[in-house]
């Protein structure tokens, strides 16, 4: 094995495949995104006129673009603030049941192997009016009826829970395996000396599993950052553009308008910032956070 | 070093099912291009036998409320496929919305569409006219003598040129509950005043006056289309253009006024802003809405096994009354011949194609399924045709109603987004309009906020 791969032609041969696919799947459609980001092109001409960085200061200086990006930004904050506590959370008590493991790992999970089409539809009707569950349940408080999805004021925030929902249980089996992961004597010598399970939690697992809740916290950025499915299917961006995110944007004022250049432009957008968030995680955060030996 | 080995060994099943696949597109690839090129059959002895031709026809007739047309177009496949040896379609319905904006500009920008494509007329076909993706329809329009039997081939034609054509036409309209209208003692409106009435006591009643769902901008728009075009004449949209009107004209912000009056009084279901298009139907089939704005193609709905089929002979249509103090006629109606049929442009390249496409116009648009599809399906033909034989067609209640609402009104009107730039259209559909319902905005600040990216739209254009 270590013979073959000090042949480089071998060598070459052997990642040849990999690099042919990640040409055509990943540095062509970057390249040319961003190529037609500098052009005025309706998507279908042969001929894209070249605008220099007409797209990228019209974006940038669109007031919607910037309501959109913030709600990007309002994905961000719930998915690092309230759904990564919340993942660390359940992750350590379904780690901690001694009973029925598997079937609280299934359950947990079942949500983000459902297509998101799915769950617009279903959340769609715990949010209805007048007959969903959630106003069903407002009543018998006395409360009126909310229209979580026609009212600007809940329509975002209905967003994020569905969203939510939808990914927590796919993180919490990362972070699961995790913990599982950890060897046992550490924690059975910690309960030995009198640590209680809180103690044990706070001083033992968390720390050994840090380097993957860096990884859910990335993962959750950049899934906030591309976020467009359930938007779509839940609001389409509504009421009057309150839940717009970055990519819906795109979509709706380039796209659907035959203004492919703009698009490519704003997918570039979207590529930078993603970029530039994710290495200041790593290099903010992520890098001190130190190997985990055993 | 074990997990090393394994993601070695996951890499590598990765690669080699990646290789596999792609194996497999290029195959299938392989196959149509073999089926289609005109070489293969040379061996076959059968002097009879033809080799076959497979076209593709992309149509949008999918879903139960459109069954009916989708019936019509499979006859019509059968005929063009009898009247041409070896030719086979194959359909490949999308939905229409999916179609427009996702899959035939993908499929135009490849250079790959479909033979045969549900198109839209404005803005999309000029657009696709310009680069030379569609078919020039005008000489087979010539050879079958049917280029003067449509009733406007307009938002189709681009330089002169015939690239698509509109398979129906539809009006918009109230439709209501006729029974409810009976037993209330209502009469169809003649005058604003007495549509505000009625609309007063349906609320005062506890019933929803309006049905109302406006996720989709386009679905209030109907309406408030409707609505401005009472107030400042209904060849205003057209100006906005060319800078002749504006949207902020006291005329033009006394719709946006009227639409939202009633949205404050509660005339619409509340909560329409959460509501898909879908819902809008329902809230009218239902009983729980008496008034439905909508287009004609809606009167389908009502017919047996459709989801409307317990209102078949209680609903009734009738045009919005006139305003006083509106410009222009006062009877004009929103109407569209925007959608229809488009074929590829490759189509010319083989003459049996050519010849499958002269017969799918012919089969298609001509005077039997025009009138088939108004009665069986309520889409107002497309193609001019005698009101004698019209009326001797029809046998259903309300599709004379809205028949008799489109001959009595003297002139029409197209919707306004085949009127304005694309941007103006997203500006109102997807934000203003909304805002107005949402009570974030005053009719004032609608018009001027819709004024300012029409002239954006308008500068840009030059």
């Amino acid at each position: 094995m270590n013979k073959a791969l000090k042949n480089p032609m071998l060598y070459i041969v052997l990642i040849l495949p990999c690099l042919i696919l990640f040409g055509m799947f990943f540095l062509y459609p970057i390249f040319s995104a961003i190529r037609y980001s500098f052009t005025s092109w309706n998507g279908v001409s042969a001929t894209p006129k070249f605008i220099g960085l007409d797209n990228f200061t019209k974006a940038l200086t669109e007031e919607r673009f910037w309501l959109a990006a913030r709600n990007n930004g309002f994905f961000i904050l719930f998915s690092v603030g309230i759904q990564v506590p919340l993942i660390i959370f359940f992750s350590l008590l379904i780690a901690n049941v001694k009973k029925l493991k598997g079937l609280y790992k299934t359950a947990v999970f079942l949500p983000s192997i459902m297509s998101t089409a799915v769950i617009g539809i279903l959340w769609g009707f715990i949010y209805e009016p007048n007959i969903g569950l959630l106003n069903s349940i407002l009543k018998v408080f006395g409360i009126e009826p909310l229209y979580w999805l026609a009212d600007e004021k809940y329509a975002m925030i209905s967003i994020l829970l569905t969203n939510a929902w939808q990914w927590t249980g796919f993180y919490i089996v990362m972070v699961l395996a995790a913990i599982l992961s950890i060897p046992r004597e550490l924690d059975e010598a910690a309960a030995i000396d009198g640590a209680s399970g809180m103690q044990r939690a706070f001083s033992i697992t968390l720390p050994l599993i840090k380097p993957i809740i860096s990884v859910v916290i990335m993962l959750s950025i950049a899934g906030a950052m591309k976020a467009a499915d359930i938007v779509i299917v839940m609001t389409k961006g509504g009421p009057a553009g309150s839940t717009d995110v970055m990519a819906t944007y795109m979509i709706k004022y380039a796209i659907t308008n035959f203004k492919y250049g703009y698009g490519n432009a704003i997918a570039v957008l979207i590529f930078i910032f993603t970029l530039i968030l994710t290495a200041l995680y790593q290099l903010l955060v992520a890098r001190r956070s130190e190997r985990i030996e055993y | 070093m074990k997990m090393k080995r394994s993601l070695m060994l996951l890499l590598s099943l990765c690669f080699a099912s990646s290789l596999a696949l792609t194996g497999c597109g290029s195959d299938t690839n392989k196959t149509t291009e073999g089926s289609d090129s005109p070489k293969t059959d040379t061996k076959t002895d059968d002097p009879k036998s033809v080799e076959p031709l497979e076209m593709t026809l992309r149509h949008t007739q999918v879903g139960a409320d459109k069954q009916k047309r989708f019936a019509i177009l499979q006859d019509v496949v059968k005929k063009v496929e009898e009247e041409n040896a070896g030719l086979k379609f194959k359909l490949d319905g999308v939905e229409s919305d999916v179609n427009r904006k996702e899959k035939l500009r993908g499929e135009m920008a490849a250079g790959n569409p479909p033979d045969i494509f549900d198109l839209f007329g404005s803005p999309d076909s000029k657009v696709y006219a310009k680069e030379g993706k569609l078919l020039d329809l005008t000489p087979i329009l010539d050879e079958l003598g049917i280029k003067d039997k449509f009733s406007s081939l307009e938002p189709f034609t681009y330089e002169g040129k015939i690239y698509g054509l509109p398979i129906g036409g539809s009006g918009e309209g109230f439709f209501y509950n006729k029974e409810y209208f009976e037993k209330k003692g209502l009469k169809v409106p003649t005058t604003m005043a007495e549509l505000d009435q009625i609309l007063a006591t349906i609320k005062s009643d506890g019933k929803v006056p309006m049905a109302g769902a406006s996720k989709a901008g386009w679905v209030p728009l109907m309406l408030a289309n409707q609505l401005w075009s009472r107030y400042a004449g209904s060849d205003v949209t057209s100006k906005f253009v060319k800078g002749e009107a504006k949207w902020s004209d006291p005329a033009v912000v006394k719709g946006f006024a009227k639409y939202k009056e009633w949205v404050d009084k509660g005339y619409f279901k509340k909560g329409e802003l959460g509501f898909e298009y879908a819902e809008y139907t329902t809230q009218f089939t239902s009983g729980e809405a008496v008034l439905l704005y909508d287009g004609t193609w809606k009167s389908s709905v009502f017919k047996a096994g459709e989801s409307g089929e317990k209102l078949i002979g209680k609903v009734g249509f009738f045009n919005l009354p006139p305003v006083d103090g509106g410009a222009g006629d006062q009877t004009s109606l929103m109407r569209d011949v925007n959608n229809g049929y488009g074929f590829s442009a490759t189509v010319a390249e083989d003459p049996r194609k050519l010849a499958a496409v002269k017969s799918f116009i012919k089969d298609l648009f001509n005077e039997e399924m025009q009138i088939r599809g108004l009665v069986d399906d309520g889409v107002l033909p497309a193609m001019k045709i005698d009101a004698s034989v019209l009326s001797s067609k029809i046998t259903d209640d309300l599709m004379k109603e809205i028949v008799n609402v489109l001959n009595e009104s003297k002139t029409s009107f197209p919707a306004f987004d085949s009127l304005v730039q694309a941007d103006v259209t997203t500006e109102i559909s997807n934000i203003q309009i909304q805002k107005l319902i949402g009570n974030q905005t005053t009719p004032e600040k609608m018009g001027e906020a819709l004024q300012k990216v029409q002239e954006e739209a308008n500068s840009a254009s030059e």
